[in-house]
C-alpha cells in the first residue's frame, strides 16, 4: 500500500535543524511534512537508568564508533528531538572568530549582526538562560574552586532549560521535561501550525526531475510506501546520515567534498576523589566551563552522572575501580573538549555510514595539554586523588594516540557550506550546489570546528534558512515588526 | 532481560553479535580469565559489567542515587506544571 502526501516543503529529520526549520516554515504559512526515521519519545517512559536509556533514546544504543586511531565513541540521538533530546543542553552562539574564518575561508556572509536575530529567536523559543550556582551542584563547585585558585577564566553555562531542578540525567532523558529540546518546543509548534510529522519514516529516495526537487519516497515503520510530493526538500538527517542520504541519491557530489571534512570535537573526562561530598548527579551535569585555553582549542566543561554513568567512564580497573566507586559520593568529574583540526570522512557501505577519523598531531598535543590542565584544575581544587583518562602510569605529556579514551558529541562538516560550488556541498543559503529545491539544515553544513557546543549554531542556521524560503528577513523574537507572512514559501 | 543485555541487543550489526558474545564470556569466570589476554577488550567488559552492577537501584541507592525517586519527582513536577 502507498500513501501520498503533498506539501510545499518536506523536511527530512526532526532534530536541531529539521524541527526548527519545520516550525518556522509552518508558522510562516507553508504546508510542511516532516519525515523522522526514529520514534517519538515521552518523558513518561524515561527511567533515569543509563543502560536502558542508551538502548532506547540513542541511535544504535549509543554504540556508533569511528574507525581510526584512536576509535572514538560518537553517541547520536534517535527520534523526535534528535540529539537535542539527549545532549547536555549547553547553548553557545557561534564565536565571532569562527564567523570571521567562515567569511575568509568559505565565502560565507554570516557575521554576528546577520545571525543575531536568529539567535535571539532560538534563545527565546528554548528559554535559554545561565545556570545558577545553586543549581550547578557540587561538581561545578569543585571546578569553580580550582579555576578561581588558578586565576583561569571560567563561568556558568547557558542552557535551554525551564524549571530545571538538577535531576542529573540530561543525557538519559530529562525526567521533568525541563530541558527544552526541540521535541517538546519546535515540533509541537510545527504541528500546531499544521505540519504533518511522520515518525518511523525511512527516506529511501529524493525524487528529482530536470535538476529540480519533486518529492521524497519513504518506507514507513509498518513497511508501507509513503510518497511526499514537494518542490522543496530540507535534508536534516544529521552530520553522519545526511551525506549517506545525499550520496545514495546522487546529490551533492559535484565538489568531491560530500562526506569529507568531518570534525567531531573529541572529548575525554577525568575524575577526582575529594574530601567533601560532591554528589555529582545532584545538579546540572554540564553547568560550568573553563575557557582559559579556548584560543588553544581546549575547553574544559562539566560532565557528571549517576553511579552507572561514573562506573562506565571511570578510567580504572579491578580493585581500584571498586574502591573509587565505593567513594562515589566524593567523586568529581570534568571534561576536556578539543576544537579539532583533524578531519574525518563518512562513506556509505550498504546504506550505513562508515566513519573514518584519525587524530592528527596537533590534536594529540591539545589532548596532552588539556588533560594536564585538568589535573591542575583538580589539584588546585584540593583533590585527594586524580584519575586521568590515560592508562596507568602514562603521563599526559607522554600520551600517544592509542592511550586516549575519547568520545565525541558534535559531528560537523560533511556537507559543508562554501559559496564556491567547487569547494562546498551547499552555498551560503544552504542550497545544494547543482540541484534546485534541495537544502540542508543540520550540523553537516557547519564548515569548521566551532570550539563550542553546536546546537545553537545549527538552530540559528535553520531559522535563517526557513525565513529565506519564506522570502523574509529573520525577525528577532519579541520584535514589533511581527513574523513572516503567510503563503510566501518557496 | 538485564539492562546490559538490552543495551547490547540494541546495537548495530555486527557489534550486536560481538558485544553479546563478549558479555556472555565476561559473565563467566573462565571467560574473564580469557579476556585478560585482550587488555582493551577486558577494560571495556569490566566497565560494562560495572555499569550494570551500579545501575541496580539497590546498589545505587546505597551511594545516594535513587532513580525511582528522581523519576517520581519528575512526574510530579510535569503534572504540576503541565509539561509534556
Amino acid at each position: 500500500m502507498t500513501s501520498h502526501l503533498a506539501a510545499d516543503v518536506c523536511v527530512i529529520g526532526a532534530g536541531a535543524g529539521g524541527a526548527v526549520a519545520a516550525a518556522e516554515l509552518a508558522e510562516g504559512g507553508a504546508r510542511v511534512v516532516v519525515l523522522e526515521q526514529g520514534p517519538a519519545h515521552s518523558a513518561h517512559d524515561f527511567t533515569a537508568r543509563p543502560p536502558e536509556m542508551l538502548a532506547r533514546l540513542y541511535r544504535d544504543a549509543g554504540q556508533t564508533t569511528t574507525l581510526g586511531m584512536p576509535p572514538i565513541g560518537l553517541p547520536l540521538g534517535s527520534g523526535i528531538g534528535g540529539t537535542t533530546l539527549i545532549n547536555s543542553g549547553t547553548c553557545f552562539r557561534t564565536p565571532p572568530r569562527v564567523l570571521d574564518r567562515w567569511a575568509a575561508e568559505f565565502g560565507l556572509d554570516l557575521d554576528e549582526a546577520t545571525l543575531r536575530p536568529a539567535f535571539e529567536r532560538v534563545e527565546q523559543a528554548l528559554s535559554v538562560s545561565e545556570v545558577t550556582p545553586e543549581l550547578a551542584g557540587g561538581n561545578a563547585d569543585v571546578a569553580r574552586r580550582g579555576a578561581e585558585r588558578l586565576g583561569w577564566s571560567h563561568g556558568y553555562l547557558r542552557r535551554n532549560a525551564r524549571g530545571c531542578v538538577g535531576s542529573g540525567v540530561c543525557a538519559y532523558g530529562c525526567p521533568t521535561s525541563a530541558k527544552q529540546h526541540v521535541g517538546i518546543t519546535y515540533v509541537p509548534r510545527a504541528e500546531a501550525a499544521g505540519a504533518q510529522v511522520v515518525t518511523g519514516a525511512d527516506v529511501r529516495r529524493i525524487v528529482m526531475r530536470g535538476g529540480r526537487a519533486r518529492g521524497v519516497e519513504a518506507r514507513t515503520a509498518a513497511g508501507e510506501s509513503l510518497t511526499v510530493e514537494a518542490p522543496t526538500i530540507v535534508v536534516a538527517a544529521g552530520t553522519i546520515y545526511t551525506p549517506v542520504l545525499l550520496s545514495r541519491n546522487g546529490l551533492g557530489g559535484g565538489s568531491g567534498e560530500l562526506g569529507r571534512n568531518l570534525s567531531l570535537h573529541p572529548a575525554t573526562a577525568g575524575f577526582a576523589l575529594m574530601d567533601e561530598t560532591v554528589d555529582m548527579a545532584r545538579g546540572v551535569p554540564q553547568s560550568f566551563y573553563v575557557d582559559e585555553f579556548a584560543d588553544e582549542g581546549i575547553m574544559l566543561e562539566g560532565i557528571a552522572g549517576p553511579p552507572a554513568h561514573a562506573a562506565m567512564a571511570l578510567p580504572l580497573k579491578g580493585r581500584r575501580h571498586a574502591e573509587a566507586m565505593a567513594a562515589y559520593p566524593r567523586l568529581a568529574e570534568f571534561g576536556v573538549m578539543v576544537s579539532d583540526s583533524s578531519r574525518g570522512r563518512v562513506r556509505a557501505i550498504r546504506g550505513r555510514p562508515l566513519i573514518r577519523y584519525d587524530l592528527d598531531d596537533a590534536d594529540v598535543a591539545r589532548f596532552r595539554a588539556g588533560i594536564g590542565r585538568l589535573r591542575e584544575l583538580f589539584d588546585a581544587a584540593g583533590a585527594r586523588e586524580v584519575f586521568l583518562p590515560l592508562p596507568h602510569g602514562v603521563k599526559p605529556e607522554e600520551a600517544r594516540r592509542r592511550d586516549f579514551k575519547l568520545m565525541a558529541f558534535h559531528p560537523l562538516g560533511t556537507a559543508r557550506a562554501d559559496a564556491r560550488p567547487a569547494h562546498g556541498v551547499v552555498d551560503g543559503d544552504l542550497a545544494l550546489h547543482g540541484a534546485q529545491g534541495v537544502y540542508v539544515a543540520d550540523g553537516s553544513v557547519v564548515p569548521s570546528s566551532l570550539g563550542v557546543n553546536p546546537q545553537m549554531t545549527i538552530m540559528a542556521l535553520a531559522t535563517r534558512l526557513a525565513f529565506h524560503l519564506l522570502g523574509r528577513d529573520v525577525v528577532a523574537a519579541g520584535s514589533s515588526s511581527g513574523g513572516p507572512e503567510v503563503g510566501q514559501a518557496a | 532481560m538485564t539492562s546490559l543485555n538490552e543495551f547490547a541487543a540494541a546495537g548495530p550489526w555486527p557489534q550486536r553479535a560481538v558485544l553479546g558474545a563478549l558479555v556472555s564470556l565476561a559473565r563467566r569466570r573462565r571467560g574473564r580469565a580469557l579476556l585478560r589476554y585482550l587488555p582493551q577488550v577486558d577494560q571495556l567488559m569490566q566497565a560494562l559489567l560495572a555499569t550494570e552492577h551500579f545501575d541496580d537501584p539497590a546498589v545505587s541507592r546505597r551511594l545516594g542515587w535513587d532513580p525511582a525517586a528522581v523519576i517520581a519527582r519528575g512526574r510530579d513536577l510535569r503534572r504540576l506544571e503541565g509539561r509534556l
